[in-house]
């Protein structure tokens, strides 16, 4: 592989990166091959080569940029999207990121779902009352209203819940790239 | 050696590397490939999560032969980290030693 070729593929690797921040990163290999050209009299395939391969190179600097932007913005498609360029960064990654992202993912569901269910427990029985008023329980009225009371305090413990469940778990993102960064493949 | 291993220690390389004088891409790679086997790609993304994290500043600087080269700096915050990092190496490498001289001893 020649400069050329590998700059190509890097390129084509980041592809899902901003333009900017591509342009940035083949700068720095273009500096690369040139010092280690003219300098150092070696040749491009040489150097290609101790690089190592390109779609790694890529992988690593895309999971480092969405990580990045998780960071600056914990929504959800960020941190959907820096789990998802973690997991790509190989075997070891996708066992210890997909299994806790889908159970935190799970819980966070599951607990608004219950406190969106505890909520529309009183519209739900006010519905029923003007749809088959002969069915409706003064008992039921009154537990909805209760339920409506437990339903909202979830809800704001869920709102806390979440955000605190997506600052950990970007940071075990981060603790993850950390230990598998790198694609030293001479192990 | 250890894949893992490696990774964490590269960026020790990195810091430990800067902490004299600045330098390129280029001369960071080479002097840590000198004395360990690495993919030297794998320098770069190190690089740039370290200038993130602002432990790195970069700046452009002309040579003699050629364009001018891109030198990366450490910060203040960048040399707490190193401190921090070369403690916990210490405090790591002494104990494997003292676990491997045991060792060796027994047998």
């Amino acid at each position: 592989m020649n400069k050329r070729q590998f700059l190509h593929k890097l390129q084509a690797a980041l592809n899902k990166l901003p333009e900017k921040e591509q342009k940035d990163i083949l700068l720095d290999f273009e500096e690369h091959f040139q010092v280690g050209t003219g300098e150092e009299g070696k040749t491009e395939e040489e150097i290609a080569e101790a690089l190592g391969s390109p779609q790694q190179i890529a992988k690593e600097m895309t999971a480092a940029y969405y990580l990045e932007q998780a960071d600056q913005s914990s929504s959800a498609g960020n941190i959907f999207r820096a789990a998802w360029a973690t997991v790509g960064l190989g075997f070891f990654n996708l066992v210890i990121v997909l299994g806790p992202f889908i159970a935190l993912i799970s819980v966070v569901f599951a607990g608004w779902v219950a406190a969106v269910a505890f909520m529309a427990s009183l519209p739900l029985v006010l519905i029923e009352a003007v749809i088959y008023p002969e069915l409706f329980l003064w008992f039921d009225f009154f537990l909805s209203i209760a339920l409506l009371g437990v339903g909202l305090l979830l809800a704001i413990g869920m709102l806390y819940a979440t955000r605190l469940i997506s600052k950990g778990f970007v940071r075990y993102l981060h603790f993850n790239t950390k230990l598998v960064k790198g694609g030293l493949n001479h192990a | 050696m250890n894949i893992q291993f490696k990774k964490g220690v590269l960026e020790l390389c990195v810091l430990v590397l800067l902490q004299k004088n600045d330098r390129y891409g280029y001369e960071l790679v080479q002097k840590i490939s000198e004395q360990i086997a690495i993919s030297e790609g794998s320098v770069y993304p190190l690089l740039r999560r370290l200038k993130k994290e602002e432990y790195l500043t970069t700046y452009l600087q002309e040579s003699r032969e050629g364009p001018s080269r891109k030198y990366y700096c450490l910060t203040d915050q960048g040399r707490n980290y190193l401190k921090q990092l070369l403690d916990e190496w210490q405090q790591f490498s002494t104990g494997v030693n003292q676990l491997i001289k045991e060792g060796v001893h027994d047998e």
